[in-house]
């Protein structure tokens, strides 16, 4: 399932091609041009907000990343990082003296050294070790730094956070960045830039290693490297594009609060990095992307959205632990095989049945939801574009007959989907 | 020195209910290596399960009945949940129970909304016991001490006189011989999860009323509880109570002590700047104990971790 | 005599009260093939672990041609040319064959911690990895994941990793440990060839394999090293016989 985690002896390598010649430009290319249409396509102040977020949360991702899927690090509290840089940079904004003298775009790069500089000093100690220790320290080092913005208002502004102008800076060849459409350029290239040198990292003597300290630190000590420096070097670098985000999240937002800072923040990250996969280097990327479109989309839906977050969350740690890149990279062989034809029908009988069924589900929990919530005498909602009463009893029956048909038919059609998975993946054969 | 007595019994109240949790805590990670990132979650619901039972049959059935709940649910995640994840090895497991530890307060604000609950100590226990010098101790939190001690005494009792107690700790530290020996240790791990979870769940009946039923108080106190294990050293159970007494002592005293770090400054020989508000520090100068209590263990646990890595009484580990 | 390669002396260790080590004195020349037999619980793996500082001695030194090893840590001691595989198969199961022994190749060649090289790009290290594979027979399955190597594969590969680094000190652990015949035989021929000219130190259950490779063997019995000889003097010991050789000898002939 996960080749990060996990060794599955049916799956191909997936990490080896890493090790050929040639650094293939193409998805490169092709995502540089992607960000440039986008806001052709999205013209709306709203669209670019989003996506502003998103690609700020995609150089957060990765840099998270890392930690945890090439470095085998679990921190709990890797927004600090972020948040920090982001701070710094709100300070800088408010020096007016020199701010005036820097252009704008290279303002997160102070972001990332700030960021840097913070996980030089708590990796010194906290690197010592991966796995559960790592994790608790990185949890209370992350919620030390938290709690202390509200006491050290000087830095962090207490409860009301620090504010600032971007528009301050030095023209940047005549580019003020008084418009939504110039700081999501800005951000893109930033985007596009962090994730290049993130990717080129990995694929560094260090970057080798911290695969190796990963899997087997024990081995690779022997083999001349020290496990706690391959960790440090990791971390440091982690800390760095962490704050570079920061810095990016205080030009977009020119606010930052306790928000930035705290567990909330820290565990969403993590969560983003998982449901995209950590295995792969893509992983956080996908992740960052459907992550900030479904908690758009679904927040505005929903008061639940953070319970089908989490619900979501935990069926993916227990069932797909490779993540989205994980489900994505399952289909490789299928289709270098030439057979992945052979899935669509029966994905087709087996996942929109299993769609209905998951979202009649969800149109019980809704109902649970407003009837021991709601206001006393409002029994009208509206679901799924119909509005009823959810005090009387049809449309319990009619929610519950769809979650039990449409799991149903799913599980009677499951076995000929894994049938047709196994015959797929198989070599030769009629097809 | 009434003052000091005073602090005793409340820093003991806070450092004993910080000890039921971060005992099953350490028996959970010494036996199966994992840190159960949701046991505090484990701990609101005993409280939340209690205040419905409570509504129906009275405190005393809470106090009897909610432990047994979130014990069977404990026992359930780590046959369901934990069991499946373990194979993918251990930072994964620490994800999903993180992930759980989410769920779970989703869950408690699903079912009973994001309002603190009106779970209050019970009237038969909601009388001063006695005061010391004008400062009343009411009989509820001499309750707590008793309950939190007599469960202890009992769980030693268990652990150091019973059959079963010995399979515990010997699996505690060679699980695959016990398991050679014929013992079923997938069912011992999946015992010792329900109990570790029902004492958390202990811990949230009796803290509910004086600490606050109310979605987020999971996280409050969990955070601390991480900090007390990694400081009094993980998987040790003597580390985890004197880290536990040593926390709730520090943070009572500091809160009921008003000291200024300008007058600690001046002491050492420090003069106080004159023109405060620009000074970069004016914050560090205007500190008092009172506002940097809650901060106290995180700060305790980053100086243990610089100069005593292993915590106060964990083993060196290489 | 020159420096000794590998030089114990008074080397001790305990766990709790159990003395496992119990005053070892031992050289090891340059370039030779010396072996440490013994019977199980003897204490074998414990004075590896001793030697590349997995665990720190009770009392007693290391010497590595001359250095004393005292307080360095198992990476200072693999720089200084001291490399070791495990008993237990200990490779990087993730990563491709090509990328373990990659990962052996490039503190020797000296890329450090750097993070302005690119891999990839380093002619030397790919084409230095692409020998040792070819060296261990294992260029077929370069680029399959090292988990999914068979058993014998996997100990060459552990093999291959533990002299990629061109140490001069190569410590092996049981290598031919849980092998058919045909498999010890491979293995048996790849240590010649990988270890010419090197110090070799193995400790071996095999006897073929023992008496056909060591120029020297050491007998470890209860923490202590009863005899170090030529093959055919301490196949001809009357102590060693009576401790540990004796039945396995009589089956041999």
């Amino acid at each position: 399932m996960n080749e990060q985690l996990k060794t599955d002896p049916t799956k191909p390598a997936q990490r080896m091609r890493a090790g050929g010649m040639t650094l293939s430009l193409a998805p490169w290319i092709i995502a540089a041009v992607a960000m440039m249409a986008l806001p052709m396509i999205f013209t709306n102040n709203s669209a670019l907000t989003i996506m502003n977020q998103m690609s700020i949360t995609i150089i957060f991702a990765l840099a998270y990343n890392m930690l945890l899927g090439q470095g085998g690090m679990l921190s709990f509290g890797h927004a600090v990082y972020a948040g920090v840089g982001g701070f710094f940079c709100m300070h800088l904004m408010n020096m007016s003296d020199f701010f005036a003298t820097i252009p704008l775009p290279i303002l997160p790069l102070f972001g990332g050294l700030f960021g840097m500089g913070l996980a030089l000093i708590v990796g010194s100690f906290s690197t010592r070790s991966a796995g559960t220790v790592f994790a608790m320290i990185s949890l209370g080092v992350g919620e030390l730094i938290a709690a202390s913005s509200v006491i050290v208002v000087a830095f962090f502004g207490g409860e009301e956070g620090i504010s600032g102008d971007r528009t301050y800076a030095q023209p940047f060849f005549g580019v003020e960045f008084l418009q939504q459409i110039e700081v999501y350029y800005l951000t893109a290239a930033w985007v596009i830039i962090s994730a290049a040198l993130m990717y080129l990292w990995s694929r560094t003597p260090v970057g080798r290693m911290a695969n190796a300290v990963r899997d087997n630190p024990e081995r690779a000590e022997f083999l001349g490297y020290s496990a706690r420096w391959v960790r440090y070097y990791s971390f440091v670098a982690s800390g760095f594009f962490a704050g570079v985000s920061g810095g990016l999240f205080a030009i977009n937002y020119e606010i930052l609060t306790e928000e930035n800072l705290n567990a909330a923040s820290s565990g969403i990250i993590l969560l983003v990095t998982f449901l995209g996969g950590v295995g792969f280097f893509f992983g956080p990327i996908i992740g960052a992307v459907v992550f900030t479109l479904v908690q758009t989309v679904l927040s505005l839906q929903t008061e639940l959205w953070a319970f089908y977050a989490g619900c979501l969350f935990v069926a993916t740690v227990m069932f797909f632990p490779g993540g989205l890149a994980g489900l994505i990279m399952m289909h490789v062989p299928a289709v270098k095989l030439g057979k992945w034809k052979l899935l669509i029908m029966p994905y087709i009988k087996t996942l929109i049945p299993a769609a209905i069924g998951i979202l009649g589900l969800c149109a019980l929990v809704e109902m649970t939801f407003h009837y021991r919530h709601g206001a006393t005498g409002d029994n009208e909602m509206t679901l799924f574009w119909t509005t009823f009463d959810s005090h009387t009893l049809m449309p319990w029956l009619i929610a519950a007959a769809v979650t039990v048909i449409g799991i149903g038919i799913a599980r009677m059609t499951a076995p000929s989907l894994k049938e047709a998975w196994d015959e797929a993946n198989t070599m030769g054969g009629a097809s | 020195m009434d003052l000091i007595l005073v602090n005793l019994i409340d820093g003991l109240v806070t450092g004993l209910l910080l000890f039921m949790l971060s005992a099953g805590l350490t028996l959970i990670f010494s036996m199966m290596g994992v840190l159960n990132f949701a046991h505090a979650s484990f701990y609101m619901l005993g409280a939340y399960f209690a205040y419905s039972i409570s509504l129906a049959l009275g405190f005393w059935m809470g106090l009897l009945i909610a432990p047994l709940i979130v014990g069977v649910a404990g026992a359930m995640v780590e046959r369901y949940g934990l069991r499946r994840v373990h194979q993918y090895g251990h930072v994964p497991e620490l994800i999903f129970t993180f992930g759980l530890a989410l769920l779970i307060e989703e869950l408690v604000q699903f079912i009973w909304g994001k309002n603190q609950m009106p779970y209050d100590v019970p009237d038969i226990l909601n009388f001063t016991a006695f005061a010391i010098s004008g400062n009343s101790i009411p009989a509820y939190k001499i309750f707590m001490i008793f309950i939190s001690v007599g469960i202890f005494i009992g769980l030693l009792y268990v652990l150091t006189k019973t059959r079963v107690g010995m399979i515990i700790q010997a699996a505690l530290s060679y699980p695959r011989t016990v398991e050679a020996l014929g013992h079923n240790v997938p069912l011992i791990f999946m015992g010792v999860f329900g109990v570790g979870t029902a004492l958390a769940g202990v811990a949230g009946v009796i803290a509910g009323p004086v600490l606050g039923t109310f979605p987020g108080m999971a996280f409050v106190l969990g955070s601390i509880v991480f900090v007390t294990i990694v400081i009094g050293g993980l998987g040790s159970l003597w580390g985890a109570l004197v880290a536990s007494l040593l926390i709730g002592w520090i943070t009572t005293f500091a809160k009921s002590y008003n000291i200024e770090m300008e007058s600690i400054l001046n002491g050492i020989g420090i003069a106080t700047p004159e023109n405060m508000d620009d000074n970069m520090f004016r914050d560090f100068w205007s500190l008092t104990s009172p506002q940097i209590a809650d901060i106290l263990p995180y700060i305790l646990m980053v100086l243990i971790l610089i100069f005593r890595p292993a915590g106060l009484f964990g083993k060196r580990t290489q | 005599m020159s420096v000794p390669a590998l030089e114990l002396s008074g080397l001790k260790k305990s766990f709790g009260k159990a003395e496992i080590i119990r005053g070892i004195d031992l050289d090891i020349g340059k370039a030779e093939r010396h072996a440490i037999i013994g019977p199980n619980g003897a204490g074998k793996s414990t004075l590896f672990n001793l030697i590349t500082a997995r665990f720190a001695p009770t009392a007693g030194t290391v010497k590595l041609h001359g250095e004393n090893l005292a307080g360095l840590e198992p990476f200072q001691i693999n720089r200084k040319g001291l490399s070791r595989s495990f008993q237990i198969t200990n490779i990087f199961p993730k990563m491709s064959v090509f990328e373990n022994v990659r990962c052996a190749l490039l503190w020797a060649q000296g890329y450090k911690y750097s993070f302005w090289n690119l891999v990839s790009r380093q002619r030397a290290l790919t084409e230095g990895a692409d020998a040792i594979l070819e060296e261990i027979n294992l260029s077929a399955r370069r680029d399959i994941p090292a988990g999914m190597l068979s058993y014998a594969e996997q100990r060459a590969l552990e093999i291959g990793i533990t002299i990629a680094g061109g140490a001069n000190v190569i410590m092996l652990d049981e290598p031919t440990a849980g092998m058919s015949n045909t498999e010890t035989d491979y293995i048996m021929d790849l240590i010649m060839r990988v270890t010419e000219g090197k110090t070799l130190i193995m400790v071996e259950h095999d006897m073929g394999v023992v008496f056909g490779l060591a120029d020297r063997i050491s007998v470890l019995v209860y923490g202590e090293i009863i005899a170090t000889d030529t093959p055919e003097r301490v196949r001809a010991d009357p102590k060693v016989q009576e401790a540990y050789l004796g039945a396995a000898l009589e089956a041999e002939h």
